[in-house]
């Protein structure tokens, strides 16, 4: 079994081809805003890396989110794309999971936190359990004042990880109990994906090329502010 | 007649599309999924919600595309896309698939432009047009006179300097109450109306440029003015000026370039009125003529598979580095 995995929900994109033998291959590039430029090329680069066929992939596997959507939709586009291409199925893992997946030794509580811009964060929280870490509560959009307030309430020993505990440290930094895991982790990893997903397919817990979905988290701006329909003034 | 098939996909603004065709003209299939009922609500296009669109729709809108065509991705010369101008994050979704594509068939990349491609249109029915020709493009984003000399060789000889003729529709038809888009609604409107009001004719003599905003001004001042009106009498007046406006331009043009004819394009083309004219001025003149189809006039992929076979055999693939490009000229 060959998986490639892609991952484009912050300002990087990565992706990497690995199986049984582990990752094989990987690569990320986080030149702002060049996601739809940069990924096709380096998927073709890691794959010569790997040395192997695109014919011989047998899943896709795509972080879904949540993110900053215009990364986001490249790489689950192109996703959903290679795989249909291909004839083969998806796995999707979410963003946080695979923020918080690096760090799975961790005993404390792992807080998982995207920056969402606009003032906001993605959050998730992970915990210990036998063989890995398991999420405890589900992807919401908070903002970092109140996701202090909660850590605060709760007193639990806690790691940080994601950009958005880097972006907003000094909301966290003082609270007891506390720390953040080291900045190198705070991306979302392809090698990562590629992991978490072999452990998946061997569930074969896959999806359709027209069942996966992107884990928007937020309504889109119009839906939001205009839920009147327009009338002539 | 299967040889050069490409495979195109249009995501620029609110259609989700895919085409197979062979030679630049051989539709094979051509299907479009459009987000009109999804957008009619907010009265205009919302850009995160067509993104969103697009991502669901478009494996399922490429797998048909392929399944209506009969062949297999073997069968496939050229994956092409949109590459722009168009709304960002709409343009994204199509690029990402059509590289990822080629990638994975190992098959010729190539980005067009979607200009080109509503030039193309009339090829894509009537491939033996004879150049050069005149071609106006309207639509809700665009309203252009361009000269073409040579195949994928052009001069834009003016432009609107402010709304575009689908824009004034759309903003006209919202202040009478219609629905959205307002070009198929004043369009059906004017069908039983009479042409009672003289609207202005926005720089009727001067050049090849239009501004339509001031005739928009004037429809609405008149209508606040006279609100006893007909709603029809109202479309009918304003049907009948843009379309002078665009006629008058567009003949003169013809005559001021020696071109052999007069083409249409753009979703504007699939005005009653427009194509009427059109087709009774070239005639009345003894120019050749070419207004496509309705379904090729209004955001389609056939027209961007047209455009792309022609200039992949021009200028070759495009590179996997492409991304996309909202404000994309013409001329580039
Ligand atoms: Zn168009």
């Amino acid at each position: 079994m060959l998986i490639l995995g892609i991952e484009s929900s912050t300002s990087q994109v990565g992706c990497a081809i690995g199986g049984h033998e582990g990752v094989l291959a990987s690569a990320h590039s986080s030149r702002g805003k060049r996601h739809a430029e940069n990924l096709t090329p380096q998927i073709d680069f890691v794959r010569q890396q790997a040395r192997v066929e695109l014919d011989e992939i047998s899943v896709v596997a795509v972080d879904i989110g949540p993110g900053l959507y215009t990364g986001l939709r490249v790489g689950v586009t192109a996703a959903i794309s290679i795989a249909f291409g291909l004839g083969v199925p998806m796995i999707g893992v979410s963003s946080l999971d695979l923020i918080a997946y690096p760090v799975r030794h961790c005993q404390k509580l792992i807080a998982a936190v995207i920056d969402a811009r606009r003032g906001e964060i993605f959050y998730s929280s992970y915990r210990q359990v036998p063989g890995g870490i398991q999420r405890v509560t589900d992807p919401i959009v908070s903002s970092p004042e109140d996701l202090s307030a909660e850590l605060q309430a709760q007193g639990t020993e806690t790691l940080m990880v994601g950009d958005g505990a880097l972006r907003y440290a000094d909301h966290f930094d003082n609270l007891r109990g506390v720390e953040s895991a080291e900045p190198g982790l705070a991306y979302p990893s392809a090698s990562s994906l590629v992991q978490l997903a072999h452990a998946k397919a061997l569930r074969e817990d896959f999806v359709n090329p027209s069942e996966l979905k992107p884990l928007y988290l937020r309504k889109p701006d119009a839906l939001e502010i205009n839920m009147q329909p327009r009338r002539a003034q | 007649m299967t040889k050069n098939l490409v495979l195109a996909i249009e995501t620029s603004c609110d259609e989700t599309a895919a085409a197979v065709v062979g030679e630049g003209k051989h539709v094979l299939s051509s299907v479009v999924s459009s987000q009109v009922d999804i957008h009619a609500r907010y009265g205009g296009v919302v850009p995160e919600v067509a993104s969103r669109a697009h991502v669901d729709l478009i494996a399922p809108v490429i797998a048909q595309a392929l399944i209506e065509a009969g062949i297999d991705q073997s069968d496939l010369d050229l994956v092409a896309a949109t590459r722009g101008p168009g709304l960002i994050g709409s343009l994204l979704v199509g690029v990402s698939a059509a590289k990822s594509l080629a990638l994975v068939w190992k098959k010729p990349f190539i980005g067009v432009n979607h200009l080109e491609a509503h030039l193309y249109s009339c090829f894509l029915e009537e491939p033996d047009l004879e150049l050069p020709l005149v071609v106006l493009l309207v639509s809700g984003g665009h309203t252009m006179l361009v000269a073409m000399d040579d195949h994928l060789s052009y001069r834009i000889l003016g432009q609107t300097l402010d709304d575009a003729a689908g824009e004034a529709y759309d903003k006209v038809a919202r202040y009478l109450g219609l629905s959205y888009p307002g070009g198929p609604a004043i369009d059906q409107l004017a069908a039983s109306g009479e042409s009672k009001i003289d609207f202005p004719r926005p720089m009727l003599n001067e050049g090849y440029n239009f501004s339509f905003s001031g005739l928009k001004t004037s429809v609405i001042n008149y209508v606040r003015k006279h609100p006893e009106t007909p709603i029809e009498d109202i479309a009918t007046s304003f049907q009948e000026a843009v379309v002078d406006v665009l006629i008058t331009k567009a003949k003169k043009a013809v005559i001021e370039t020696n071109a052999k004819g007069l083409c249409i394009g753009g979703g504007v083309a699939a005005n009653s009125l427009l194509r009427e004219e059109v087709l009774d001025t070239c005639l009345k003149e003894g120019w050749q003529s070419f207004v496509p189809s309705r379904l090729y006039c209004t955001d389609n992929a056939a027209m961007v598979a047209a455009a792309a076979w022609r200039r992949y055999n021009q200028d070759g693939p495009s590179s996997l580095f492409t991304g996309a490009d909202p404000n994309l000229q013409l001329l580039e």
